[in-house]
């Protein structure tokens, strides 16, 4: 009896030594040198729901799947809708006027080459929730707060 | 206009309050924030908190809170540009987790090496470190300690913490994560030129008619300049870009000669390009006659790898890696005279026409040619042999230090210059280029630093994957990790980092603003101020340094690190940490405390509170009592000043965004070591590499040598490792901000549709993906970015639940001690 | 050598043009009747095998490139498996339709015996010159092969995204655009696209 006790608090010890104090917020309740269940493959959300975006100057996030857009030396599939020229038919949103702008702030007939790769600003977003959530307060939620507090 | 209830709800209440005021609003105004002083941002400069391009930032605040950002458009680097992740860095201080107070692993009230994570006070915490610290020092000395930092220090701390570590602690055991990064960059440059850092800079993206990517995705690890080298190329059509990787990636989409090699085989590639400059007759023998030496280096030295290892054991020349012995032009010649194009078409998989059209770059004296590197080259176990070999070809044909005209190394973060290179927080270093082996560099150092001569060892410290290997074997007791996530990023985790954290027999601290996967490997946790939640400075890869002001307040009782390195410097008596015959000779600085003789040493404290700009928070001055940041730099400023370095006057920094160094005259300098633009040039040379005595820079002999692992029958495939776009490095800040984590939520292995077919795989089925060191989870992924050729995989490393580095292989190169993070063997099964 | 050639042909031909003398009409009506099914089958047959993929990409332009390309995109993989084969695109269903495209295929085996696009280089410089082949001939035929499986009659729109069924309700149901006008480059990479009208 002595001894299985004494083999239960060895026990006991053992799984307290292992059991890790996990904070690693992003990797979520799993010990560092374990490995979970790499998550699902999400979709791209492509409901074309425009969100609002926190200040004037952020990119807007791709409201739609842009899976397999090519744009490279040859083509741009973005601009064949997003273009001066190419909205009306396509009822997309135009790319911003700054996009006409070169580095010396001068605007040019045709989207600047310097703004040609889209994806370096704008990424479509995955169907996922955010893993740690931001409190990151907007100019919007700054002016409220002031007016409920009046 | 759709009217959402918030709306709705303002509204009502301006309408009310201009009943009640007996006005009446025009309707229209009412979804309009119209107060001018409600609409009002205070705007200030900020070089972002990313990569190492050193963009500058307009940060908005108001109320004290960071409420917007955006590219700052009086900035030569990026003109108003920003990449997806630097329109987002508003949200980077504000993730929930933020940590705001210091953390002990404790049981039953006391410090337990297994313990829960406690919150405790600052004084708790210093106490229980300065007790190990104290405990340490005095059982093993001063090498048992140990600091592992970062190119993400602002300039004054990598200052403060290199002078704590190596004159008050009085050992170099301090390492940046930018030997994961930038050292062989920086042992390239001192062998080639005898100084560190591009001769060039980013206004060669303007002038150059071909760009060479030797390893680099420039597309999405250094997208502002990409935007600048692809304005370039769409608008002037006979502008060509050859892109060099063991994958395709997002640069290849603005290839002219697009070229997939065979790992370790653009060692080859560089020595053939220079056979053909040398064979068609295209050396600029002038200026190879009158500006450069040729140098063989020594050939079979290992890999880094612990010296029991069989490849360690095999290496002839491991102890002398950096050796090397002058040669002649013909020797050189006759060196590199193997190496055809088609034997290096043959040997690395890429057509041979394209390889003699990237040759013919290099070889038209018509062509101006800017090379671009990062990590394909130098985390590389003969990543100092390929930076030397791109010069080679830039000094044969002349190409060099003029627009256009341009070998470049790019670096990875912000301050991987400004800090870990030009402060010199390695083991080696100290400030502007001098190095701790030198008996007169000390000199020079603690002449500046105002401490008796002697206190600075001569022993050069452990590099950073030793660091780990000697905290496994318990040799080094008591660490702290600044501004990094080294158990994410550090190699072969499993074997070396991990274990050497949770050695009981050590003392693990890290400062950070998160609770990264290195936090949770330590003992003590302490909270940290970032970014502009302090003044700072950083440098960038064109040599600039830009300044930025405290702008908001950090959260709950986070400081900065140069507050945690000072504060803690206070703890220790020089009696305590200083040899007894040094003491006995400058009897003064008995009895005095590490924060008195490195801080309070009338320099560092010259500068009052006065000086402090009224606008702007400074919680470290406030502290302490003088202005901080000021006294740093300028006594830091003292080392490079007529020595090649020179910085200007610190405020000179707040006024601009940014000066490249060096700043002479108050003018900077865009091109080093040619007469008209380099004021360091004497008059009539012409061009002049002054890093060395004769001003000759040197080609190098270096041959081929395979790499320290390669796939064979069971671990069939190529690893290689690296970044995403949206996420910064190991993901701590941008996985954080809910737009980038929704971009690029997790980690996947890129493979060949081929390779996963021959395995019964397909896109989206778990795997493991596992080397002889350790193994992950992780999804197949065939398609996107990245198209890998067959018997290649790419795995990224921001991701905190797939950690990658449990695959990697710690080889390094010999000479930099910089890992190879882009080549080990794994194989790959359905999980 | 060349004059013995013309005495054999003009021997063959004196054959072929004599009236026969061992064979009853019947037995030559049936005997063409039934060599002419062998024939037609086997032409036929030769046909279809020429139709599958082994054959398409048996060589190495086909192989390398736009194969590869198609292996991204979602006419190679998709969630209900259906996949489109080369044929499937790119030959005409209708007989008459399917010779002609034979006979303009045949072309680019002759440019691949002849080396006009064998190496990546030169495909990629006759990339425009073959995907224009194939714009022109979806547009002159209402994009008949994508309609083979893709019938408008057939499409859910409350099952496509706002911006697909938008399209799809107003210029695609008029007959103004045909699918080739937008789904330009779904299969495989696009060419240089300067000038082509939509991508100003």
């Amino acid at each position: 009896m002595k001894k299985l006790l004494a083999l239960f608090s060895l026990l006991a010890v053992f799984t307290l030594a292992a059991a890790e104090p996990q904070v690693a917020n992003l990797r979520g309740p799993l010990d560092l040198t374990e490995e979970e269940e790499a998550p699902r493959m999400a979709r791209e959300v492509n409901d074309d729901i425009r969100t609002d975006r926190d200040y004037p100057m952020a990119a807007p996030t791709i409201p739609h799947k842009i899976d397999g857009y090519q744009i490279d030396l040859k083509a741009n599939k973005c601009l064949s809708c997003h273009n001066r020229q190419r909205v009306e038919e396509s009822q997309a949103v135009m790319v911003s006027v700054t996009h006409f702008m070169n580095r010396d702030g001068n605007f040019l007939a045709d989207v600047s080459p310097n703004r040609y790769f889209c994806t370096q600003c704008h990424a479509s977003q995955l169907d996922v929730d955010p893993l740690i959530d931001n409190d990151f307060v907007s100019m919007d939620e700054l002016f409220d707060r002031a007016a409920e507090s009046h | 206009m759709k009217l959402t209830r918030r709306d709705v709800v303002k509204a009502q209440a301006a309408a009310a309050a201009a009943s009640v005021a007996g006005i009446s609003l025009p309707t229209q105004a009412t979804n309009l924030i119209a107060s001018s002083e409600d609409n009002r941002i205070q705007w200030d400069k900020a070089p972002c908190r990313f990569c190492g391009t050193g963009c500058s930032v307009s940060v908005g605040t108001k109320k004290g809170k960071v409420v917007a950002t955006h590219g700052d458009q009086l900035a030569p680097v990026n003109r108003g540009l920003n990449c997806i992740k630097g329109y987002f860095l508003a949200k980077i201080l504000y993730g929930r987790d933020r940590l705001t107070q210091p953390m002990l692993r404790k049981r039953n009230g006391k410090y337990d090496k297994n313990g829960e994570f406690t919150p405790v006070s600052w004084d708790e915490a210093f106490d229980i470190m300065a007790e190990k610290w104290k405990a340490t020092l005095k059982a093993k000395g001063p090498d048992a300690l140990g600091m592992f930092g970062s190119g993400q220090w602002t300039v004054w701390e990598g200052y403060a913490a290199s002078k704590l570590m190596k004159a008050g602690f009085r050992t170099n055991n301090i390492e940046p994560n930018a030997r994961h990064c930038m050292a062989s960059a920086v042992a390239g440059f001192i062998r080639t030129f005898g100084i560190d850092e591009p001769m060039g800079c980013y206004d060669d993206l303007e002038h150059a008619d071909a760009f060479v990517l030797w390893g680099s995705n420039m597309a999405e690890m250094h997208p502002i300049l990409w935007t600048r080298l692809t304005d370039r190329r769409l608008s002037y059509p006979h502008v060509k870009v050859a892109v060099l990787s063991t994958f395709e990636h997002r640069s290849f989409d603005l290839a002219d000669i697009p070229m997939v090699f065979k790992p370790q085989t653009d060692l080859i590639i560089a020595n053939a390009i220079a056979n053909y400059i040398i064979q068609n007759n295209k050396v600029n023998t002038d200026f190879v006659r009158q500006h450069v030496n040729f140098r063989k280096g020594m050939t079979d030295i290992g890999y880094g790898l612990r010296p029991e290892h069989p490849l360690e054991q095999k290496a002839k020349n491991a102890a002398k890696a950096g050796a090397s012995e002058g040669i002649d032009f013909d020797t050189y010649a006759a060196y590199v005279a193997d190496y055809t194009l088609e034997y290096a078409a043959q040997e690395s998989g890429v057509p041979l026409n394209r390889l003699q059209e990237l040759a013919e770059l290099y070889a038209d004296p018509n062509r101006k040619v800017m090379s671009l590197w990062t990590m394909g080259v130098n985390q590389h176990t003969r990543g100092v042999w390929m930076n030397n070999l791109i010069y080679n070809l830039h000094l044969l044909t002349g190409k060099i230090s003029e627009p256009g005209n341009s070998p470049f190394s790019l670096t990875g973060q912000p301050s991987a210059c400004g800090t870990a290179r030009e402060v010199g927080t390695f083991a080696h270093r100290l400030p502007a280029d001098l190095v701790v082996a030198n008996e007169k560099h000390r000199r020079f150092a603690e002449d500046i630093w105002r401490i008796p001569e002697g206190i600075i060892p001569g022993k050069v410290g452990a590099h950073a994957v030793l660091h780990n290997r000697l905290l496994k074997d318990g040799d080094m007791n008591c660490y702290w990790v600044q501004v990094n996530n080294n158990m994410q990023a550090a190699p072969n985790m499993n074997e070396e980092t991990y274990p050497g954290y949770r050695n009981p027999d050590n003392f693990i601290v890290v400062s950070d603003a998160y609770p990264t996967v290195t936090c949770e490997a330590a003992d003590l946790i302490l909270p940290t101020a970032m970014w502009v939640e302090k003044e700072g400075a950083y440098g960038n890869a064109e040599r600039r340094t830009q300044f930025w002001y405290q702008l908001t307040q950090a959260p709950g009782e986070a400081k900065s690190d140069l507050w945690q390195l000072m504060e803690f410097s206070k703890r220790f008596l020089t009696d305590e940490v200083w040899p007894q015959d040094i003491l006995d000779a400058n009897p003064d600085y008995r009895g005095r405390t590490l924060f008195d003789v490195l801080y309070r040493n009338g320099n560092v404290d010259r500068f009052g509170m006065d000086e402090v700009n009224k606008d702007y928070g400074n919680h470290e001055s406030e502290d302490f009592g003088f202005y901080v940041q000021k006294g740093l730099f300028e006594e830091y400023a003292q080392f490079g000043r007529d020595h090649g370095h020179d910085l200007a006057p610190f405020e000179r920094y707040h006024e601009t965004r940014g000066l490249r160094w060096p700043v002479v005259n108050g003018k900077e300098t865009q091109w080093r070591y040619r007469e008209g633009y380099d004021p360091y040039v004497e008059p009539g040379r012409g061009v002049q590499f002054y890093g060395k005595p004769d001003g000759r820079a040197i080609i190098f002999a270096l041959p081929y040598e395979p790499p320290a692992e390669s796939p064979d029958d069971e671990y069939d495939l190529w690893l290689s490792t690296g970044r995403v776009l949206e996420h910064w490095h190991s993901g701590s800040m941008t996985q954080r901000v809910p737009e980038l984590y929704k971009a690029v939520p997790d980690a996947l292995c890129y493979m060949h549709p081929e390779d996963a077919r021959e395995r019964g795989l397909r896109r989206g089925d778990e795997i493991k993906v596992t080397s002889r060191r350790g193994e992950i989870r992780t999804r197949v992924e065939t398609r996107g970015r990245n198209k890998p050729p067959k018997g290649l995989v790419f795995v990224p490393w921001f991701d905190a639940s797939q950690l990658i580095n449990k695959c990697t292989l710690d080889a390094i190169d010999p000479i930099s001690k910089q890992t190879d993070f882009k080549k080990c063997a794994v194989k790959i099964a359905k999980a | 050598m060349w004059s013995r050639m013309k005495q054999g042909l003009a021997r063959a031909w004196n054959v072929l043009a004599k009236p026969s003398v061992h064979y009853s009409l019947g037995f030559l009506t049936l005997g063409g009747f039934v060599a002419g099914i062998i024939f037609w089958g086997g032409f036929n047959t030769a046909l279809e095998a020429a139709n599958t993929e082994e054959f398409c990409i048996s060589c190495h332009e086909m192989r390398e490139n736009v194969y590869v390309e198609l292996q991204e995109t979602i006419h190679w993989s998709n969630r209900s498996g259906v996949r489109a084969t080369c044929s499937d695109c790119h030959v005409p269903h209708d007989w008459t339709y399917k010779i002609a495209r034979k006979m303009q295929a045949s072309k680019e085996v002759w440019g691949k015996i002849f080396g006009t696009i064998n190496t990546p280089e030169k495909f990629e410089a006759k990339r425009r010159t073959l995907a224009e082949h194939e714009w022109a001939r979806l547009k002159k035929n209402d994009s008949l092969e994508c309609r083979n499986c893709h019938q408008f009659e057939s499409m859910d729109f409350t099952a496509q995204s706002q911006r697909a069924a938008e399209q799809h309700s107003t210029a695609l149901a008029s007959g103004e655009k045909t699918c080739i006008d937008c789904h330009k480059g779904i299969a495989h990479h696009l060419p240089d696209m300067t000038g082509v009208p939509g991508w100003e």
